[in-house]
């Protein structure tokens, strides 16, 4: 950046709206430190989010091949895994402890860094700004710290890979007593410290960060940008931003609760344990009431994920399909309604754990709810479809491919959310299916929509297409080829998280099944390898963006220069004067909310 | 200095003039400390009861729930004067107020289940009950008891 | 107020300014509180959880029972109401200090900072005492048949049902030599601890009333954790605050808010030590009230 453009870029970012004010002297020599490692620039911030949660993306991808192959090969010895892991993979075939460790920073690493910082870090703090029209942030220094927050937890909880007992491994939930006591398993020991410490180092990023979208969206709004005119998009960031801000909270009490469980020698979580013939001390603690804390924020924490993927596919659908989006009111509504009924119905997780059948009951009538809210955005997807000009841009693939795949998975949680099939179908194959369709790969798809759709924002450039529809392609089918079957497995009966089912015979005939299984998975996470070549190759050699609003859009985003500095807008800040969805009007193909309402202009 | 704009984003700024802020203050402070008050005589009086021959645990449920009610009236007082939240915009205070409604929910299936964890190990776990359960002379702390107690270990 | 007519005007959703009329320290405040608020709430909860789970559960008149400098009086509520007293008026203090700062008045506002550091500071020293008391504090307990001494820790809980006579009289007869003297040398502080040593088993079960003496079982030890949780949680509460608050002493002292042209620092921070006052208020219900 020139001198003199720079100097301009200063001045506009002091004028009007406030930068942090404890701050006044501004950014004028920004060294690469400033510039690119303790950046307060929200769109530095966004992408730091998004590459270190593509990188926690490779590391949790990489740890579900290594268990697919001992669950699809079961028995056969793969001596690379012992170059790599040594005394974890002895012979080469996967120990016991390595398989637990593997399943459990899978989920705590996607569900966590990748699904959680990666995509609600990156599109809250690089979307909220420039949609709402601010020049930052409200704080972005507590936006910088919350970024180094997220790296430190990311450092402790990688650390805990190279300890000598190894990483927790009582599954992601860190359920005790098995996370409580390091007798139970190796993992239990220094590892799970970490995974505590981790997650407390994480939910203080998430707050900060929360605190940050939740007043930035309140109250840095431009002249005009109603909240009814915000695109979805922000909707959708701001109720995530709402639920980690009351729900993390719950989870911390929890950890620090585990912790002095487990160093301190209290009874919070633990009674009535033997073992190795010794009688433990701890008495009078309830496992429950850990699940109880941990599901207050765990169900929230399927939202949280969720929220900023249907946001986004919201605002790419619309786009794309150069309609108005269908149903503005109705979409506000149910994020409204599925934001409040995420806190209420959380014990849907712990039927067959001891909880109280009749609170059992209450809280499926309480789940069963969310069905109402989720249907009306599917519908109101459907019909934004519905005769609409669509262009088949990556984004948009994705973005369909999202509803799918919402639809196919949501409909699984019906059979889930019903206690008496539930005590069948708990901790089986179902469930696994179930989650990983409607949440992990949905929420993957939204996030993917996502980085097609704003990364010519992010870095002037577009990703390679070509790449991206095999990239598409591929992982949608092999999504449904990986989790299909195992809605079949699990209504069989067989478990989740064991790591050879061999020994019993009816399992026996899922052999083939399993090993297809594994096959696509391998398969996918290699064309997943494939989109970090194309986002990284595209971000230095990719086609240059040569028009502001490559796609035609409404949204304030796009009236930034293609590269913009810090403070987004050369000069004033745009005014708004209409909502984000004025496609297809008057016999225009779309009429950006920055252009005042004309005298003859039809109302929508 | 006192009219400058503290930023774009306040649109007017508030000003209480001294005299009524003084008697607001003194006029809570003195609120606080009487509900303080009648708590701990109330506090006191559960614990005679407790202490008593024949205690009425109607009656201690009644003071725990007038303390309880007492203590959501302390906090009204502590949020509304002394954080000024009664002095924000009406939307300011739902925002606040709103989100906290989630605790009833909460509090309610925690405690059920609690309980529901209880009855469950009595049933199933007669050591539990055996060596738990408040026996009989529980509160008559003067009486001496001669005769052994059943279940006692 | 005069503005109100202009506040009824105002849309304030329209965008271009706060909707809440706030600014937005001040705003991820309130909603940093609201949060905080579910993480002590958890806590609460947790312990009210436990607690229902349980068939007894010790009475806090019984355990919150001393005054420094009062020795062995039975004055339960006393000491923990002195310290509500505190927390209560430094809160108010708190509030005369943000006043001050509104009207820009530098000496008031160092004037009621300071004493409300002196306040917080007092309180936590209240609560060390406290915490010492109980964990050095120890009490005759039966454990496993006999008589010993504990504290309450977070694995100990000397607070359980009282025992009867007659298994107290088996109890005493299985304790220690050490242990008996020590009981009898509380009732009669005129005999030495160790002439008491030299004396019979029988001669010292002797000397005691058993029918006066209050000996209780172990009671439930997820007592102890989640008081010394609850309690330490709020305390570092306190002590933050109380840092913060010297913070913002220097700060006034140094003419930083004068040169800014406001005190709304002062007026954050002054929201943060409400609501730890806020939490003890709901602390002392649950652990010291009911």
């Amino acid at each position: 950046m020139s001198e003199a453009m720079h100097a301009h870029v200063e001045a506009a970012t002091g004028h009007g709206v406030h930068h942090d004010e404890h701050n006044g002297h501004g950014h004028h020599h920004q060294s690469f430190v400033s510039k690119y490692v303790f950046s307060m620039d929200h769109k530095t911030i966004g992408k730091q989010f998004l590459i270190t949660g593509i990188v926690w993306a490779i590391i949790g991808g990489l740890f579900s091949v290594l268990f697919r192959l001992q669950l699809g090969y079961p028995g056969q010895t793969f001596p690379i895994l012992e170059t790599f892991f040594g005394h974890w993979a002895e012979g080469g075939i996967i120990k016991p402890e390595f398989y637990y460790a593997l399943v459990t920073m899978h989920g705590t690493v996607l569900v966590f860094f990748v699904l959680t910082a990666g995509l609600s870090g990156t599109f809250a703090n690089f979307l909220i700004p420039l949609q709402i029209g601010a020049r930052d942030m409200a704080s972005p220094f507590i936006n910088m710290l919350s970024y180094w927050f997220f790296f430190l937890a990311s450092v402790v909880m990688l650390a805990s890979m190279f300890v000598q007992t190894g990483p927790a491994s009582g599954g992601w939930t860190m359920y005790p007593p098995l996370s409580a006591l390091g007798q139970a398993n190796d993992g239990s020991k220094i590892g799970a410290d970490l995974w505590l410490i981790s997650m407390a180092l994480f939910i203080v990023s998430s707050l900060l960060g929360g605190l940050n979208y939740i007043s930035t969206i309140l109250n840095m709004r431009t002249k005009g940008m109603s909240m009814t005119r915000l695109p979805l998009t922000i909707w959708a960031l701001f109720f995530t931003a709402v639920l980690g801000v009351l729900s993390f909270p719950v989870l911390l009490s929890g950890a620090v609760l585990l912790l002095f469980d487990r160093n301190l020698g209290t009874s919070f979580f633990l009674s009535d344990i033997v073992v190795n013939g010794e009688i433990l001390p701890n008495e009078g603690g309830s496992a429950i009431l850990y699940q109880h804390l941990f599901w207050f924020l765990g169900h929230p924490e399927v939202y949280i994920i969720l929220l900023p993927a249907m946001g986004m596919v919201s605002e790419i659908m619309s786009v794309n399909s150069r309609k108005p989006i269908f149903g503005y009111m109705a979409m506000l509504g149910s994020l409204f309604a599925i934001a409040i009924l995420a806190f209420l119905v959380w014990a849907h997780h712990m039927f067959v754990t001891g909880l109280n059948p009749f609170l059992g009951s209450v809280f499926v009538l309480l789940t069963l709810l969310i069905a109402v809210p989720s249907a009306i955005k599917v519908f109101n997807w459907l019909t934004t479809l519905w005769r609409g000009n669509i262009r088949f841009t990556p984004g948009m693939l994705f973005a369909i491919g999202f509803v799918s795949l919402f639809i196919s998975g949501g409909l699984t949680g019906i059979f889930l959310g019903n206690s008496t099939i539930d005590i069948h179908l708990h901790d089986t194959m179902f469930v696994v299916a179930h989650f990983h369709i409607v949440m992990g790969v949905a929420s993957m798809f939204g996030m993917f929509a996502g980085i097609y759709h704003w990364f010519p924002k992010m870095f002037g450039r577009y990703l390679n297409t070509t790449l991206a529809y095999l990239h598409f392609w591929v992982t949608l089918i092999g999504a449904y080829l990986i989790f299909w079957p195992m809605h079949y497995q699990g209504l069989a009966g067989i478990p989740r998280r064991y790591l050879d089912k061999s020994g019993w015979h009816s399992f026996n005939q899922f052999g083939d099944l399993d090993k297809m299984i594994t096959v696509v998975s391998v398969v996918v996470f290699a064309v997943q390898l494939m989109f970090v070549f194309n986002f990284f190759y595209s971000i230095f050699k990719g086609r240059k963006v040569t028009s502001t609003n490559p796609w035609g859009a409404t949204t304030l985003e796009w009236t930034t220069p293609i590269n913009p500095g810090h403070g987004n807008w050369e000069g004033e800040i745009p005014e708004v004067h209409r909502w984000a969805y004025d496609y297809a009007k008057d016999g225009r193909d779309f009429i950006p909310q920055t252009e005042p309402i004309g005298n003859n202009e039809s109302a929508h | 200095m006192e009219h400058q704009a503290i930023s774009s984003e306040i649109t007017f700024e508030h000003h209480t003039d001294d005299a009524t802020f003084r008697k607001k203050v003194v006029r809570t402070t003195i609120l606080l400390t009487v509900i303080t008050i009648i708590e701990l005589i109330l506090g006191v009086g559960i614990y005679l009861i407790h202490k008593g021959p024949d205690p009425n645990a109607m009656l201690v449920l009644f003071f725990k729930g007038l303390v309880c009610i007492l203590t959501l009236a302390k906090a009204y007082y502590i949020v509304s004067v002394f954080m000024h939240l009664g002095d924000e915009i009406r939307n300011m205070i739902m925002t606040i107020v709103v989100p906290l409604l989630l605790f009833i929910w909460f509090i309610i299936a925690f405690i059920v289940d609690g309980n529901s964890y209880k009855n469950l190990r009595n049933t199933y776990d007669k050591h539990f009950q055996e060596t738990t359960t408040p026996k009989p002379h529980h509160g008559a702390e003067k009486a001496p008891v001669a005769e052994p107690q059943p279940g006692k270990q | 107020m005069a503005t109100t007519a202009t506040a009824q005007q105002t849309k304030w959703w329209s965008g271009g300014k706060s909707p809440f009329n706030m600014e937005y320290g001040k705003l991820m405040m309130w909603y940093f509180l609201m949060s905080d608020a579910f993480t002590f709430g958890a806590f609460l909860i947790s312990y009210g959880t436990i607690r229902f789970s349980q068939n007894f559960w010790p009475d806090p008149n019984v355990v919150f029972n001393a005054v420094p400098g009062l020795g062995h009086n039975d004055l339960p509520l006393v000491f923990v109401s002195i310290m509500t007293f505190i927390l209560i008026i430094s809160s108010v203090t708190m509030v005369l200090a943000v006043h001050a700062g509104h009207k820009g008045d530098k000496q008031g506002v160092i004037k009621w900072l300071a004493w409300t550091i002196v306040g917080g500071i007092a309180f936590l020293s209240c609560q060390a005492w406290e915490w010492h008391h109980l964990i050095t504090g120890v009490h005759p307990t039966l454990i496993d048949g006999k008589i010993e001494f504990i504290g309450q820790t977070t694995t100990h809980n000397p607070w359980g049902q009282l025992v009867d006579g007659a298994a107290l009289t088996e109890a005493l007869n299985n304790s220690s030599q050490h242990t008996l003297a020590t009981l009898v040398h509380e009732h009669h502080a005129n005999m030495s601890h160790a002439d008491l040593m030299g004396k019979s088993k029988e001669e010292l079960i002797g000397m005691l009333n058993i029918a006066e003496m209050h000996i209780r079982e172990k009671g439930p030890v997820a007592f102890g954790g989640y008081f010394y949780g609850i309690t330490g949680f709020h305390g570092f509460h306190v002590f933050s605050g109380v840092i913060i608050n010297i913070v913002m002493l220097i700060m006034a002292q140094k003419n930083v808010f004068q040169q800014r042209g406001h005190y709304l620092m002062i007026e954050k921070a002054g929201l943060y030590w409400h609501f730890v006052d806020l939490v003890w208020v709901f602390v002392f219900l649950c652990f010291y009230l009911i």
